[in-house]
């Protein structure tokens, strides 16, 4: 049995791949400042996987998808946030130290660089949550045959 | 190289989302987050993308997408929205699948001929083969006589060139 769509669902999903891409990380990027996030952003970008896996199959996928590669990445989404929500230990945890008394990330409220520590956490929650998406639906995917 | 193809559309896609951060413009942090991470997803997407998209660079095919869109394009899809209307209200309708042999050579004139047929109200692709050179339209008011049509032009008028054109 064939594992693939036909070639219009293939060719189009070709060039809608990197533009979904680029869709979720605009949410996860400017998730202080629109509606949106890290989690909306990842599970955007994540769709874009899954429109991967559904439209060339599962072989193609196993040959562009590293378990090892997806694994790292959500542990450094994680470590990512706890390493933002550390930065003011000297205060509390979670304090927004950044934005207080950083270096960066203290601009004008309503541009790009500015909320402290939050584009760092939704980068980190938008990693965490495109690898950790991913990994399970190709682990579904790959979940032996229907019998036993 | 189709690290460049996707890298250039998400950029473009990038400040679209964005215009307007500085009067109508872009702000910096704007211009240098979207150029990270547009070479993020072109560096995850280059192999995906298909080695011969260069093409798709190429402003000359622009402007001809333009043209077909708001031309060829949107004309047809009106005047088979009313054909559509006027079959909806005398109801006399003879539905059928047909074959339709083309004479393409690349996936993306066969995508954007299929989108083209479906796009148009009354034909729908159902499928198309480019090992047989032939499309597979479900028609939703077959002209007598015309159930094995020797080419595209009944079905979709002048796509078939136009797609030839496009994704050549």
């Amino acid at each position: 049995m064939r594992e693939d769509m036909g070639l219009i669902v293939k060719t189009t999903a070709r060039a809608i791949i990197p533009l979904i891409g680029i869709f979720g990380a605009y949410i996860v990027v400017h998730g202080h400042l629109t509606p949106g996030g890290g989690f909306q952003g990842g599970a955007t970008i994540a769709g874009a996987g899954i429109l991967f896996l559904v439209a060339f199959g599962l072989d193609e996928m196993k040959k562009h998808y590293n378990k090892s590669l997806y694994s790292v990445l959500e542990g450094v989404g994680g470590l990512a946030f706890l390493g933002a929500a550390m930065l003011g230990m000297g205060v509390a945890f979670f304090y927004n130290t950044l934005w207080h008394n950083g270096p960066f990330f203290n601009g004008e409220p309503g541009t790009l660089l500015s909320a402290g520590f939050l584009p760092i956490m939704n980068l980190a929650v938008g990693l965490k949550v495109f690898t950790g998406l991913v990994s399970a639906l190709t682990a579904i995917a790959l979940y032996r045959r229907w019998k036993s | 190289m189709p690290f460049i193809v996707a890298f250039v559309f998400a950029y473009i896609l990038w400040l679209v989302l964005t215009a307007g951060t500085n009067g109508l413009l872009w702000s910096t942090g704007e211009l240098v987050a979207g150029l990270i991470f547009a070479g993020l997803v072109a560096y995850a997407t280059r192999d995906i993308i298909g080695e011969k998209s260069t093409r798709f660079l190429n402003p000359i095919k622009w402007l001809e997408f333009a043209v077909y869109s708001v031309g060829p394009l949107f004309w047809g899809m009106v005047k088979a929205n009313f054909h559509v209307a006027w079959l909806v209200i005398t109801g006399k309708i003879r539905p059928g699948i047909v074959r339709v042999p083309v004479d393409l050579e690349n996936d993306a004139q066969y995508t954007i001929l299929s989108n083209s047929i479906t796009l148009t109200p009354g034909t729908l692709t159902i499928d198309a083969c480019p090992e047989e050179k032939a499309l597979y339209v479900h028609w939703i008011d077959i002209p007598e006589g015309l159930e094995r049509p020797e080419n595209s032009e009944p079905v979709s008028g002048p796509f078939e060139k136009w797609a030839r054109r496009l994704g050549r």
